[in-house]
This record gives structure tokens, C-alpha cells and sequence, in this order.
């Protein structure tokens, strides 16, 4: 081995006094030449051997991919389009406008928060907490078919206690959905959803990155009971254009909600009468940033506990306007809820709506985004579904940093005022972030 | 003296009049400075309106037809033809977009973002090999064999045309 490197060496060490005799004799370096040319020859078949062997290789944009067949149509030439250079190279796919998969390509990204708050509220403490760690799963099956996964970690303040001990974190499969697609005006799918009766809770999921306030409106807050969080069930949905109005629908049929009202019929329908739902909205082309529309959704209500027995029709009616755009950033919604006693006379009618807005700074590189959040919640007393859940009215002030493209901080004071109580102020910063 | 001053005066003079026109930086002209939306040969379609084109860059459109996925590729950050997007058709800063395609693959509206390229002979290739793929380049350098869509019935270079 010694021998070997200190040859080596030696060969490095006279190789320029080499090249130098060489270039004294013309007819010496064209044999050298010869034998080079002769070596990269041999060297290159055996490349192409081994390459045969390894199989073909898929194209360098495209990982992952089975071997190519001659594309559905040959390419048109395109004399008539001016400034066409050079020929583009053609490399040729599968049939389906998607490269045939070996295997699943599962893409999984993350999103996470850290949390502080404090306030006057008799009994609270204020401190650090660790917000949500959501993971979320893509992955396309074909190219007609999609999985989508959302799971949450939450942490449980019953941590360590109780026998066995709780543990520390909550785990929840918040969506699980498996999507067919047969074009834009046809999507079926099957699985968990957040019930799309709500545009904050259809468009910012458990992403606390991706809203622009530390908070959830209380009429969409999980755990919640005002409207149902979660569909377990199977969706239809599809776009069209309509003329400009791109016009987006989505039909449900699921489980509704279970005994306990907050939660989703996971396990099952607790009677056997499904829950429906239908949503419409409209994105106008002519004004870019634009959203409107509106939701019906009905149950049939079986309750655990005090109001095991009895049965409740539910309607829940909703509407959203949004201005998507950051200049300024507006998002509105309202929501009734009616429940009707089966078999009684008894019915109420409970509201909520939120008015948000933000507006983008535009100077500082655009990181600055203030906002401010007035929402309101109205429960009768006649209203016995809902006599866990308080009424409110509240404002949030707040305003947003943006650290990276993939990184926020947040500061928000809250002034809410329930029913019977006094006004509670808290002061709460989050950095929230995608990964 | 000063008549050979005043003459080496003149040649400098006029030295420096024909460098500055030879190497001024020239005007471009419209086509130039064009982006042109260019398509796989499979994709059905030739011309498009800017509302539609929006909406296909946005990921709201996501077939050509029921058996053709629109592949939307986009140049890295920093090139030219993806600020022309930016600026054009989504009207987004690079952050916005960024977030925007995020939030989309997580509502489950679309698989997966547009996949990104780093040189315009890898999305060149890319869209000569993807059906149904769809991209912004530059429009004094587009390869044959891909087709350039009309926006609102204009090419690069015609008036009226809005993506430079």
C-alpha cells in the first residue's frame, strides 16, 4: 500500500517532465492520442452496457417513472409562431398526462406554533404553550387519484395524570381523504373533512401559519359546538366557469355529528339519518380576489347526557364574502343554526358572524400586516343543544410579522365579553410556522 | 498646434460618437421583452383568455380534459419569466405565491405545487416531455416542437399582448 502511494507520487512528480518529452515528440503524443481515444471507446461501451443492464433511465425532470412510450399525439411544428430557436428535445411519457408511478409519491409537510398569553381572566396564568403539530400528507396515487392526510398532535393539559397517565399529547386524524378526479367539474372522495359549510374552516385547516391572526373565530374554535368542525362522510365537488363566475359546489352526505355535539361520527352515525350539506361559491374573474357564497347544511341531532332521549333537527344556514387579497384583506361570515326538537314545538335560532381585516404594509419588505377582528355570537336561552356554549361579543387587534416566506410572528390583544361576566382582556403572541 | 488639437479632437469625438452607438444598450422591442406561454403538444387548446390562463397558473383549472392534467412548471425565484407571472397573472409577491400553492396542496385542492426549474433547458425538456404541461418562457428563445398559446387571440410581440 506505502509502495503503491509512493509510486504514485513519483509518477505525479515526473509527469510534467513526461509531458514535456512527449511534446518534444510529435509522432510519440499522436500514438498516445490514439491510445487515449481508443481507451474513452472502450470506456464508453461499457457505460452503455451497464446502463442497459441498470434498465432505461426516466427523464431528469420527472424521478421515479417507468419507462417511456411514444406520446398520444406527435408534436406539432410550429412554423408560424416566430423566434422558435432550437428544437425542443423530445422525451417521450406515459399516456394520461402523467408519468406512470412505481410506487405512491407521498409529499408530507408540517405546520407548527409556540404560543404565549395572558390574561385578567380570574384563574388563568399566563405562560408559554405549545400549540398544534400538524403533519400533512399528499400523495397521488395516479393521476386521477389523491390521498390526503392531516394529523394533529395537540397538547393535553391532563398530562400524567389519571390511571394509566394521560399522555401528553392528544393525537387526532383530522382529515383523511381519498379524492377521484375526473376533470374540474367532477371530484368524488370519501374520508374525514373539515365540513365545508365554512370558509375559515374549509381554507386554513389547523395551518396556524396560513390565517393571518394567533386566533380562530369562536364560531369555527376546535372543540367547538356552534358549527360542526368535522364531516365524516363522502363529498362531490367541481368547479365551472360559468361565464366568468367560476362557480365551485360541493355536496355532502355523512354521519353528521355524534352524541356529544363537538365531535364527528368517527365511530359511526349515531341514528340513521344522514347529514347533507351543500355548498356554493363564486371566485369572479373580473375581480380577481374575490369570494362569495353560501352553505345549507341538515342533521338530525341524537345528544348524549342531560338530553339523552330526545332528538334535534338541525339546520345550519351560512354565508362568506372574502377579499383575498392582502390590500386590504377582508374575510366576512354568518352563520344560523336552528334547531327544531323532533317531535316537540320547541325550536331556536342562534347566530354568529366575524368580520376580519388586514391590510398588507407595503413598506419593510411587506412583512407587516396589522389586523383587527370584530366577531359576535348570540345563543337564546331556549336553545338547549347549545347551553354549553356562552354567547359573545369581542374584538382582536393585532398584527403580523412575517420572519420568512415560511415563518410568522404574531401579537393580538383580545377584549371579549360574555354573558354574566366581566370583560377579559389577554394579550398573546405566536410564532407560527410551516416546515 | 492647435489645428492638429482641434483634428485629433474631432477623430476622438467621433470615435466616442460611434462607440457609444455601436455599444449603447439597445431598445428592445416588444417582442423582446415578451414572456410567451408555451404547452406540450398534447394540450388541445391554442388560444386562451387572461382570466382563463390566470386560473390555470392559480390551480383552479386543473384539466385540459378528463384525460389531461394540466402540469403547470415554473422557473425558480429571481427568473425573469417568473416575475412576469407574478406580476401579470397572479399579482403576488414571491412570498404570497409560495403561500398560496402551500395552502392549496393543504386544502387538498391540488396534489402538489408546480414543479420548479432552475435553468430553461430543464424546463424546456420538462415541457417537451410532460403532457399536458404548461409554461412561461422567454419569448426570443422558444424551441420548436412546443406550441405558443394566443392570450385574448394575441401572440408575443402583437399588441395588446400583456405578459412582459
Amino acid at each position: 500500500m506505502k509502495y503503491s502511494r509512493v509510486c504514485l507520487c513519483l509518477g505525479l512528480l515526473f509527469s510534467p517532465a513526461v509531458v514535456r518529452a512527449q511534446s518534444a515528440n510529435s509522432s510519440d503524443s499522436a500514438e498516445l492520442v490514439r491510445a487515449l481515444l481508443n481507451r474513452v471507446e472502450q470506456l464508453e461501451k461499457r457505460v452503455a452496457e451497464l446502463e442497459g443492464r441498470s434498465g432505461p433511465r426516466a427523464p431528469a425532470a420527472q424521478p421515479a417513472v417507468a419507462p417511456a412510450e411514444p406520446a398520444a399525439r406527435a408534436p406539432d411544428t410550429a412554423a408560424a409562431v416566430p423566434n422558435q430557436v432550437a428544437e425542443a428535445p423530445q422525451v417521450h411519457m406515459r399516456h394520461g398526462g402523467m408519468p406512470e408511478m412505481t410506487a405512491p409519491s407521498t409529499h408530507i409537510a408540517g405546520f407548527s406554533d409556540i404560543d404565549f398569553g395572558a390574561t385578567n381572566k380570574p384563574g388563568s396564568h399566563s405562560g408559554f404553550n405549545e400549540g398544534q403539530f400538524v403533519l400533512h400528507m399528499s400523495s397521488a396515487l395516479s393521476s386521477k387519484v389523491n390521498f390526503f392526510g392531516e394529523l394533529s398532535l395537540t397538547a393535553r393539559s391532563d398530562a400524567g395524570t389519571g390511571t394509566p397517565a394521560a399522555t401528553g399529547f392528544n393525537v387526532e386524524v383530522e382529515r383523511s381523504i381519498i379524492q377521484f378526479q375526473e376533470n374540474d367539474y367532477f371530484k368524488a372522495s370519501f374520508g374525514r373533512y373539515h365540513t365545508p359549510i365554512n370558509y375559515w374552516n374549509e381554507t386554513f385547516h389547523h395551518g396556524a401559519w396560513l390565517q393571518t391572526t394567533i386566533s380562530r373565530p369562536e364560531m369555527v374554535q376546535f372543540g367547538g359546538s356552534f358549527l360542526p368542525i368535522h364531516f365524516v362522510g363522502a363529498l362531490v365537488e367541481g368547479a365551472a366557469p360559468a361565464g366568468g363566475m367560476n362557480v365551485n359546489y360541493n355536496f355532502g352526505l355523512g354521519n353528521g355529528r355524534s352524541g356529544v355535539i363537538s365531535r364527528a361520527g368517527d365511530w359511526g352515525d349515531i341514528n340513521n339519518n344522514r347529514a347533507w350539506l351543500v355548498n356554493l361559491f363564486s371566485r369572479p374573474s373580473a375581480l380577481y380576489g374575490l369570494q362569495f357564497g353560501g352553505s345549507v347544511y341538515r342533521d338530525l341531532i341524537t345528544p348524549v347526557g342531560p338530553l339523552a332521549g330526545t332528538a334535534f333537527h338541525e339546520w345550519i344556514e351560512s354565508a362568506h364574502v372574502v377579499w383575498s387579497k392582502e390590500n386590504p384583506e377582508v374575510i366576512a361570515e354568518f352563520a344560523n343554526v336552528t334547531h327544531h326538537e323532533a317531535g316537540g314545538s320547541l325550536k331556536s335560532n342562534s347566530q354568529a358572524w366575524y368580520v376580519q381585516t388586514a391590510y398588507r404594509l407595503p413598506r419593510s419588505a411587506r412583512l407587516w400586516k396589522p389586523y383587527y377582528r370584530f366577531e359576535y355570537i348570540h345563543i337564546p336561552g331556549s336553545d338547549k343543544l347549545f347551553k354549553a356554549v356562552p354567547s359573545l361579543a369581542g374584538s382582536t387587534v393585532g398584527v403580523r410579522y412575517d420572519i420568512s416566506s415560511f415563518a410568522a410572528l404574531k401579537f393580538e390583544w383580545r377584549n371579549l365579553r360574555r354573558p354574566g361576566e366581566p370583560w377579559v382582556n389577554g394579550a398573546f403572541a405566536q410564532t407560527s410556522f410551516t416546515f | 498646434m492647435r489645428r492638429s488639437t482641434v483634428f485629433s479632437g474631432c477623430c476622438l469625438s467621433a470615435l466616442l460618437l460611434l462607440g457609444v452607438t455601436l455599444l449603447a444598450p439597445r431598445t428592445a422591442d416588444s417582442a423582446t421583452s415578451d414572456v410567451a406561454v408555451v404547452v406540450n403538444s398534447t394540450v388541445p387548446v391554442g388560444d386562451m383568455s387572461f382570466t382563463e390562463l390566470r386560473r390555470v397558473f392559480l390551480g383552479e383549472r386543473q384539466f385540459w380534459s378528463s384525460s389531461l392534467r394540466i402540469s403547470v412548471l415554473l422557473h425558480a425565484p429571481a427568473a425573469r419569466e417568473r416575475d412576469v407571472l407574478l406580476k401579470t397573472v397572479y399579482e403576488m409577491s414571491e412570498a404570497q405565491l409560495r403561500q398560496h400553492w402551500i395552502g392549496k396542496v393543504f386544502r387538498a385542492e391540488a396534489p402538489s405545487a408546480p414543479q420548479m426549474f432552475f435553468s430553461d433547458e430543464e424546463i424546456v425538456q420538462a415541457l417537451a416531455a410532460i403532457p399536458g404541461s404548461i409554461a412561461a418562457v422567454d419569448a426570443t428563445h422558444i424551441p420548436r416542437g412546443l406550441r405558443v398559446l394566443k392570450i385574448d387571440g394575441h401572440l408575443p410581440g402583437e399588441a395588446g399582448y400583456r405578459l412582459h
